[in-house]
């Protein structure tokens, strides 16, 4: 048995914090944008709900960035391009061929980097693009008075509408696809432990 | 220049009058969220009010003031509501810089009779014609359908008609959004009285009617889209012309959204601050952030994407309980 301790208290708080956040703001905002159906919030309720955890999951997100910074954390998300697209080729062909055959997994987590080239990649985008175009976007919804009226021609109530809209359905899409993801590990439990206790554990050799 | 000008025929100055006669034929039928009373506090406070305003009130705020025009028989009413008066636009000018100065003078000399008004004349060299544009306000009035060729009512129709200068106020940022729709659609209703009739069915298509007379202006739907987040259009278009679209309110590109969206976020900002307008947000309207296609699309690469990883998930298991199972 190989145990590594790879997610530190914090990264776990923010991580859960996050997920708590996430799964709020996707049924307010759902009640909101289709606020009528049956089985969703109550529209005002649903627009105090999402507001304040719209301001919440910015502190969040501040705060991961800042430990990202502050903390060893952040050299997880240091691309490293030489051999990326092999790598990124080997892990696609894994997740479409290998999985079924019981092919060895073609990354192996260490202390130094604990993000398969795909799932680097995919945080990446998730967590420093579409996160601050979501949390823009929804701000400006908010103070949108102090934003110019139009915006190419196009009125900025419209454009803020629309980034918002399409950011949250592509986050909504990685929320998905990380749930399935997860379960890809050594066993189906095995990265979600990892993420309530901290510790990696796989066969193999102790390190 | 000339559509503007209005006949000094007093019978302008019974819309109060009318207004007053509106309500009180309402208050015997269902409430209806057209009609809603915005009176100002008795006594009224008449300091604002020019020096001679007050001079002429002693008569002109009898409410029966009012006298037979020799010529067509109809009888004028002649009074001025100083409540009303006090709190319009035009409540601290004096009466003469509209009105003909000879009427200072009592008995009024019989030539002060006739008189034209002008609003451009006056508003077109208004600082705040910038923000309200008199001149193309001009053009859009003489494409409504109240003066537009073959107008019924046309000879009769003004500026006036709908914004009487003894009442008229401008809505400003801060004022209730709700007080709004309800002062803008009392103008409307004082001759579209055909309306409150409970059997009128020329909105029985709209759904929950009441619901948007209560808290959409008339003009919202029955003037042409307009790209000013300060005004509507003054064209009044007829019924058949008019919005019928649901989506083309209740969807993020459409006419309403702009304006409303960015009065609603003026006024929750000034009444109540930047912590509670983040946090309530009142300015967030249903459907406003609606795309059909943006919709659709995503739900189907959505639901693609669950058909997808479900597929995945149970070819890992069937592959390995044919693993185990070779064992």
């Amino acid at each position: 048995m190989r145990s590594l301790y790879l997610y530190a208290g914090w990264v776990r708080l923010w991580h859960w914090l996050n997920a708590l956040l996430f799964l709020i703001l996707i049924l307010s905002g759902a009640s909101m944008h289709y606020a009528g159906t049956p089985w969703l919030l109550d529209f005002e309720t649903a627009v105090t709900l999402h507001n304040t955890t719209g301001i919440l999951l910015t502190l969040s997100w501040i705060g991961f960035v800042a430990g990202n910074l502050l903390t060893d954390n952040g050299r997880h998300y240091r691309i490293r391009f030489r051999g990326l697209l092999d790598r990124l080729f080997e892990q696609s062909r894994y997740y479409a061929f290998g999985i079924f055959q019981d092919a060895p997994h073609p990354f192996h987590v260490s202390a130094e980097m604990k993000l398969n080239t795909l799932q680097q990649l995919s945080y990446l985008g998730v967590m420093y693009l579409l996160m601050p175009l979501l949390l823009l976007s929804g701000w400006s919804f908010l103070f949108s008075v102090y934003l110019p009226e139009t915006l190419f021609g196009v009125g900025t109530v419209w454009i803020v509408a629309m980034t918002h809209l399409t950011t949250s359905y592509l986050l909504v899409l990685f929320l998905l696809v990380h749930l399935y993801i997860i379960t890809t590990g050594e066993t189906v439990l095995t990265n979600l432990r990892a993420m309530v206790t901290g510790w990696h554990r796989e066969r193999g050799e102790p390190q | 220049m000339r559509l503007f000008q209005a006949r000094s025929r007093i019978s302008r100055h019974a819309l109060p009058w009318v207004v007053a006669c509106a309500l009180s034929f309402a208050s015997s039928l269902p409430a209806s969220p057209l009609l809603d009373s915005d009176r100002p506090e008795y006594p009224p406070d008449t300091t604002e009010l020019d020096s001679q305003a007050r001079d002429c009130l002693r008569c002109h705020a009898m409410e029966t003031l009012a006298y037979r025009d020799p010529e067509t028989g109809e009888i004028l009413d002649l009074a001025v509501d100083p409540r009303l008066l006090s709190h319009s636009v035009h409540g601290e000018m004096a009466c003469t810089e509209c009105h003909r100065r000879s009427y200072r003078r009592y008995p009024h000399p019989e030539q002060a009779g006739r008189e034209t008004f002008s609003c451009v004349g006056c508003h077109e060299d208004d600082p705040e014609d910038a923000t309200y544009q008199f001149l193309s306000i001009e053009e859009e009035y003489a494409r409504s359908v109240h003066v537009a060729p073959g107008a019924s009512e046309a000879e009769d129709f003004s500026c006036h008609s709908c914004h009487d200068p003894h009442v008229f106020r401008v809505s400003r940022v801060g004022k209730e959004i709700g007080q709004v729709v309800r002062d803008d659609n009392r103008v409307c209703m004082s001759c579209h009285r055909e309306l409150t009739d409970p059997l009128d069915t020329t909105h029985a298509w709209l759904p929950k009617r009441d619901a948007h007379w209560a808290s959409v202006r008339c003009l919202e739907c029955h003037t042409p889209p307009s790209d000013r987040a300060e005004r509507v259009s003054h064209q009044i278009l007829p019924a058949e012309d008019s919005a019928r679209d649901c989506v083309g309110c209740h969807s993020s590109d459409a006419r309403l959204l702009n304006r409303l969206y960015h009065y609603r976020s003026q006024e929750d900002l000034a009444r109540k601050g930047l912590i509670a307008k983040a946090l309530f947000n009142e300015a967030y309207v249903v459907g406003m952030s609606r795309n059909p296609t943006l919709d659709a699309l995503s739900l189907l690469v959505i639901g693609l994407t669950l058909l997808g990883l479900t597929a995945h998930g149970v070819g890992r298991y069937l592959t390995y309980r044919r693993r185990t199972n070779r064992q």
